[in-house]
């Protein structure tokens, strides 16, 4: 348990590293597919039995499948991908988030640990989701129907004009 | 509950033991020649007439889109169908009015075209 | 189990992660992997409060964050094939059209 928090952790960071360094974009897809499935790992850690099977279900599965489309539609050349000048905005920009990152850590350190109880066998499953949207949450859920709407609405108006 | 989840991670061990066996063997013992005809893209014995990189069309990235949003609408319905006979009127009744919406979009994008491929 | 703390740190350095990209890349869909990596992040943390405080409000957060990224990732790389279309390039550096 404890060490598969530790290699899924490691996992999720390295390749979110390596999405950031790479230069081409299809090796930085897949390594965000990777950090996506550490995530969905961790998440089955947490008991979070349903949100770990949509994140598998949606971002590794279609989320990626339209970035990497877009990524051959476009297909940009190596000279396109050229890095710029502009090293002083890189510096301060790594920077700030070195920054940032010794903030949280002295942050954390500062706090102790906090164990988290065990919970029951239903936390987190499909049914209790279901009971959870269907009572408390119904009117986001119906919302998230115009949501979807207006993106299509959106996407297609975008995507199809200069197809006619 | 979590022990469910071991089968999961013996395929996940298996598959990228394979993975990685296979590369590593085929690193090691494969014989390495390369020549210029050998590093072009196989096109049915002819001479290659265009470049393989390039761009493809945007009908693709319009299928993989609505996909995008239809996935998660199914996705919406099965928190519903796991606690059917729970929620019974109510639960059809809200969920009818999600469908509904999502009725409305399917019309319009079959109406403005977005599923025709030509 | 480890405890909250492991589970906000290691959210919070994946966070930072995206959060440099999308300062230092130029690539514009690197740029949007990275936020999309972000909001993975804030998922985390959720979830992690959620398991803390033995609720499932987090887990109804975490959807809905993704749907709305998922709607995101449709429109935004809508945005990113017109740009193209229009601009020949998805180097931010040369969007500069609503700069002052």
């Amino acid at each position: 348990m404890q060490q598969l928090f530790y290699v899924f952790g490691s996992l999720a960071v390295a390749s979110g590293l390596l999405m950031v360094l790479q230069r081409n974009p299809i090796t930085a897809a897949m390594n965000l597919v990777v950090t996506m499935f550490s995530l969905a790992a961790l998440f089955v850690l947490l008991s979070a039995h349903f949100i770990a099977v949509i994140q598998l279900l949606v971002y590794a599965g279609a989320i990626m499948v339209l970035f990497i489309f877009v990524i051959m539609l476009l297909n940009l050349q190596d000279d396109e991908l050229r890095p710029r000048g502009r090293n002083f905005i890189h510096l301060v920009s790594v920077a700030v988030v070195l920054f940032a990152m010794a903030q949280l850590w002295q942050l954390l350190s500062r706090t102790p640990a906090i164990p988290l109880a065990p919970v029951d066998e239903a936390y987190g499953t499909t049914g209790e989701m279901g009971m959870l949207l269907f009572s408390d949450y119904l009117f986001p859920f119906e919302i998230v129907s115009i949501l979807i709407l207006a993106a299509i609405v959106g996407a297609v108006v975008l995507a199809k004009r200069r197809l006619d | 509950m979590l022990g469910e989840y071991v089968p999961v991670l013996i395929t996940l061990v298996v598959a990228m033991g394979l993975a990685a066996t296979f590369i590593l063997l085929t690193t090691i013992l494969g014989p390495k020649r390369y020549l210029r005809v050998k590093m072009e893209p196989f096109e049915c014995g002819v001479e290659q007439l265009v470049s393989p990189r390039r761009r493809f069309s945007v009908k693709f990235y319009l299928v993989a889109m609505l996909f995008i949003l239809f996935d998660i609408e199914v996705v919406f319905l099965y928190p519903w169908a796991v606690r059917f006979r729970e929620l019974g009127w109510y639960g059809f009744g809200a969920m009818m009015i999600f469908l509904g919406v999502v009725f409305i979009t399917l019309a319009y994008e079959w109406r403005k075209g977005a599923l025709d491929w030509d | 189990m480890p405890p909250l703390n492991h589970y906000l740190a290691l959210s919070g350095v994946l966070f930072f992660i995206g959060v440099a990209g999308v300062l230092t890349r130029r690539n514009a869909i690197i740029v949007f992997m990275c936020i999309e990596l972000m909001l993975n992040a804030v998922n985390l943390t959720f979830l992690a409060y959620a398991r803390f405080l033995g609720s499932m409000t987090g887990h109804v957060f975490a959807f809905f964050v993704i749907t709305v990224a998922a709607a995101e990732a449709a429109v935004g790389l809508a945005i990113i094939v017109a740009i193209f279309r229009n601009k020949e390039t998805v180097n931010i550096d040369e969007l500069n059209l609503m700069r002052w």
